[in-house]
C-alpha cells in the first residue's frame, strides 16, 4: 500500500473537491466520461492548466494515452520518460521545470503546441495492487507544485485509481457479452443448417444428432436424398471450437448442398470439397468429415472418410461392432488429383452403421476414465433394436450417467443409419394372405402353462379345420420351443406370447420371449442321434426334433425380444 | 393328462399325453418299479423330448443286465419322434397295428 500521506493544510474548499469528485467518480459512466471527470478533478482541485491519464496496457507493456474518441490513442513504451520512471517506482514525481529533466520528452509538447513547464505525475494503482496507468497535471497556474498539492494529488490519485480500474473491467464485461451474443447469432445459423429431422427412407430408421459443449462447436451432419432414391450422408468436425470451425463445418455442407445440386457423384463431392478447403483453411486447420451414398435397394453404404473414425458397423445378426478406420487423410489436408474407390459396407438387415464423434468415445468421467468404444459397443448390443432416435436419447444418458456430472468437454454429433429387420416368417405370411387370421395368447412361464396351451391349439386347430396330425406336430413343436424359453430364461420378465396362423396352405407360429438373452435356436447343432445307449444322455433333443416336424424355423431378436418362428406346409385332404 | 399303471403280465401302460409337466411323475413310477422292461402305448397319444429323457434314463438303468426296453403299440407320432431321435436304435419298438 502507498504510504498515507497527512493532508496538512488541506483547505476546506480542497477537502469539498475531493468529496465532490469521489462521489461523480463513483457514479457508473464509460472510460471517457471518467477519464474526463479525473482531469477534470485533478486540474480544478490541484489549479493546473491541463492533465493528462496515461493507462497503462500490460499485454503490450506501454503507456496508452486517449486524446479523442476520434483519433488513435498515442502509445509509448511503458518504460520511457518520466511517466515510465513513476510507474516503475509507483511513487510520485514532481519536476518543476520539465526541460531542464534528461528524462522529459517534448514530443507530445511539439504535437500540441503545449508548452510544459512543471508537472506532477501520480502512478495509479486499483484496489488489487495493479498498475492502471499515469496520473499527470501540467502547469500550476502561479508557480510550481508544492508537497501540499502533493499531499492532495495523493487523496485524489487513489479514487481515480479505483473509478478507472471499475470502467475497464465494465468495457470488458460488455465487449465479452458482446461476444457471446455474437457467437449466439453463429450458433442459431449453424444449427440452422442441421437436418430439421431425417429423410423418410422405406426399410431404414435414420437419426442425428448435435450437442455442442459451448455456445458452437465446429460439427456438422446432413442427409441429402437424390432424385435416384439414394441418399447422401455426410458428417464433419472441424478442428477446434468457436466460431472460426463453427464457419467451415458449415461451409462443407453447403459445399455438398451445392454439389448434389450440380449432380456431382460422390467421388467427385468429396475430391471437389477436400480441394476447396485446402484452397481456403490456414495449414493447421482442416476437418475431418465421413461422405457416404446408401442405396437403400442394395442396401450399400458407399462412403469416404477423411479421417473421420472409427466408424462403426454393427452387425445385428451377430451382435458384433465392426470398427473401420477411415479411408484417407482429414479434408483440407493435402489436394487430392483423384480419389481411391469408395469403401463399401452392406447392411444386412437389423445392422447399424453409427457415425460416432470423439466427442462420445472420449467422454470421461470425474477420474478421466474414457466411455470408449466398448462402452458405445456395449450399448448397441443392449439397445439397438429401438427406434435411432431413442437411441440417442439412451446413449446421450448412458454418456450423462457414465460423466456423474463432469463438463462434457467435446461436441457431441451422433449419425445412426438403421437397416429395419425383416418382419418375422408370421407377419409375412399373414400379409401374403387377406384371410389369415392369427390367434394369439400369453402364456405364464411356468410348465403349468402346457396344459392351457394345449387347450389353445386344439382350440385353434378346430377353427381352422386343421387334421390331428397337423395338430400334433403344432403342439410338439410349441411345448419343445416353450420348455427351452422356460429352462433358459426362468426369471424373465412378462408373459411369453404364442401366435398362431394359417395362411394359404402353411401354418405360421410364433412364440415370443419380452426379456430374454439373444438365444438363436437356429445356431444349435444337431443332436448326434446315431450314438450308442453309453454316450447317449436325456435332454438336447428338442430343437433337433423341432427342425423335424416343421418345415422351418426362423430366429428373431429385437430389443430384449427372442422371437422363434416356425412354419409347416399343409397336407391337403 | 397322463396315466401309468400296470397291466397284465406286470406291463406298465401310459395312456394320454407324455409331456415335460408329466415327466417328473412318470419318472418316479418307473423308478420305483421293479422290472419295468415293458411299456405298452397303446393309449399313448403324444410324447415330447422330455418323455423321451424318462425313457432314456430308464435303459440305462436295465443296461447294467443286458436288458432292452420294450415299446409296445407306438402310434404314428411317437413312432417318427423315435426315429427322429435314433430311439428306434436303442429299444425294442413294436408299432401299432403290426
Amino acid at each position: 500500500m502507498e504510504k498515507t500521506l497527512k493532508p496538512k493544510g488541506l483547505t476546506q474548499e480542497e477537502l469539498h473537491w475531493i468529496l465532490e469528485v469521489t462521489r461523480r467518480l463513483a457514479a457508473p459512466c464509460d472510460l471517457a466520461t471518467v477519464l474526463s471527470e479525473v482531469l477534470d478533478a485533478a486540474t480544478g482541485v490541484l489549479d493546473a492548466e491541463a492533465g493528462t491519464v496515461w493507462l497503462y496496457d500490460p499485454t503490450t507493456n506501454e503507456l496508452v494515452l486517449q486524446v479523442s474518441n476520434d483519433l488513435e490513442p498515442i502509445r509509448i513504451p511503458a518504460d520511457r520518460g518520466i511517466a515510465g520512471a513513476c510507474l516503475r517506482s509507483r511513487e510520485m514525481i514532481n519536476v518543476p521545470d520539465c526541460y531542464a529533466d534528461h528524462r522529459f520528452s517534448p514530443a507530445l509538447d511539439h504535437a500540441t503546441g503545449f508548452r510544459t513547464r512543471c508537472m506532477l505525475t501520480m502512478p495509479l494503482v486499483g484496489h488489487d495492487d495493479s498498475l492502471v496507468g499515469v496520473l499527470q497535471v501540467l502547469n500550476k497556474r502561479d508557480g510550481v507544485f508544492d508537497a501540499n498539492d502533493e499531499a492532495v494529488a495523493n487523496s485524489l490519485r487513489a479514487h481515480c485509481a479505483i473509478a478507472l480500474q471499475r470502467v475497464r473491467m465494465t468495457e470488458k464485461l460488455v465487449v465479452a457479452e458482446k461476444l457471446r451474443q455474437e457467437i449466439s447469432v453463429a450458433r442459431e445459423i449453424q444449427i440452422g443448417t442441421l437436418p430439421q429431422s431425417a429423410p423418410a427412407i422405406p426399410g431404414y430408421d435414420l437419426a442425428g444428432i448435435f450437442h455442442p459443449t459451448d455456445d458452437t462447436g465446429g460439427d456438422t451432419y446432413d442427409f441429402v436424398p437424390t432424385a435416384d432414391g439414394r441418399l447422401m450422408i455426410l458428417m464433419g468436425d472441424a478442428t477446434g471450437h468457436g466460431i472460426g470451425p463453427a464457419l467451415s463445418a458449415t461451409q462443407v455442407r453447403a459445399m455438398l448442398r451445392l454439389a448434389q445440386r450440380l449432380g456431382a457423384d460422390l467421388d467427385d463431392t468429396f475430391r471437389h470439397i477436400n480441394d476447396q478447403l485446402v484452397d481456403d483453411l490456414p495449414d493447421d486447420r482442416f476437418v475431418t468429415a465421413f461422405l457416404g451414398q446408401l442405396d437403400p435397394h442394395t442396401h450399400e453404404l458407399r462412403y469416404h472418410s477423411g479421417g473421420q473414425g472409427p466408424l462403426l458397423h454393427f452387425h445385428a445378426r451377430e451382435l458384433r461392432c465392426e470398427l473401420l478406420t477411415p479411408t484417407t487423410f482429414p479434408m483440407g489436408a493435402v489436394p487430392l488429383a483423384r480419389v481411391s474407390p469408395p469403401r463399401t459396407a452392406v447392411l444386412a438387415p437389423g445392422d447399424i452403421f453409427a457415425l460416432i464423434s470423439d466427442g462420445v468415445y472420449e467422454y470421461q468421467d470425474a477420474q478421466n476414465r474414457l466411455f470408449g468404444e466398448d462402452g458405445v459397443a456395449q450399448l448397441l448390443r443392449r439397445e439397438h433394436a429401438r427406434p435411432m432416435q431413442e437411441l440417442i436419447g439412451v446413449m446421450m444418458d448412458a454418456l450423462a450417467g457414465f460423466g456423474r456430472g463432469a463438463p462434457q468437454l467435446d461436441d457431441i454429433t451422433m449419425v445412426l443409419i438403421r437397416r429395419l429387420p425383416e418382419s418375422p416368417a408370421t407377419e409375412r405370411a399373414v400379409a401374403a394372405d387377406a384371410g389369415a387370421r392369427i390367434a394369439a395368447q400369453s402364456f405364464a412361464r411356468s410348465l403349468d402353462s402346457l396344459d392351457p396351451i394345449f387347450a389353445f391349439i386344439r382350440d385353434f386347430c378346430e377353427a381352422e379345420g386343421l387334421d390331428p396330425a397337423a395338430r400334433t406336430s403344432i403342439g410338439f413343436a410349441v411345448e419343445e420351443l416353450f420348455t427351452n424359453m422356460l429352462k433358459y430364461n426362468a426369471a424373465g420378465r412378462g408373459a411369453i406370447e404364442l401366435q398362431l396362423a394359417c395362411a394359404g396352405r402353411e401354418f405360421v407360429g410364433r412364440l415370443s420371449d419380452p426379456d430374454s438373452e439373444r438365444f438363436d435356436v437356429t445356431a444349435t447343432p444337431d443332436a448326434r442321434v446315431d450314438l450308442p445307449i453309453e454316450l447317449r444322455v436325456p435332454g438336447g433333443l428338442g430343437l433337433h426334433l423341432v427342425r423335424r416336424v416343421m418345415d422351418a424355423v426362423e430366429y428373431d431378436y429385437t430389443g430384449r425380444c427372442s422371437r422363434i418362428s416356425f412354419r409347416k406346409k399343409l397336407e391337403t385332404s | 393328462m397322463l396315466e401309468i399303471g400296470y397291466g397284465e403280465g406286470g406291463v406298465i401302460f401310459f395312456a394320454g399325453r407324455f409331456d415335460a409337466a408329466q415327466c417328473a411323475r412318470a419318472q418316479a413310477f418307473v423308478d420305483a418299479a421293479s422290472d419295468p422292461r415293458v411299456f405298452d402305448f397303446s393309449q399313448l397319444e403324444y410324447i415330447s423330448s422330455a418323455g423321451l429323457g424318462v425313457l432314456l434314463r430308464t435303459q440305462k438303468r436295465l443296461q447294467a443286465s443286458g436288458v432292452r426296453l420294450k415299446l409296445l403299440n407306438v402310434n404314428n407320432h411317437i413312432y417318427d419322434i423315435f426315429r427322429y431321435s435314433g430311439f428306434d436304435q436303442l429299444f425294442e419298438v413294436t408299432r401299432q397295428g403290426t
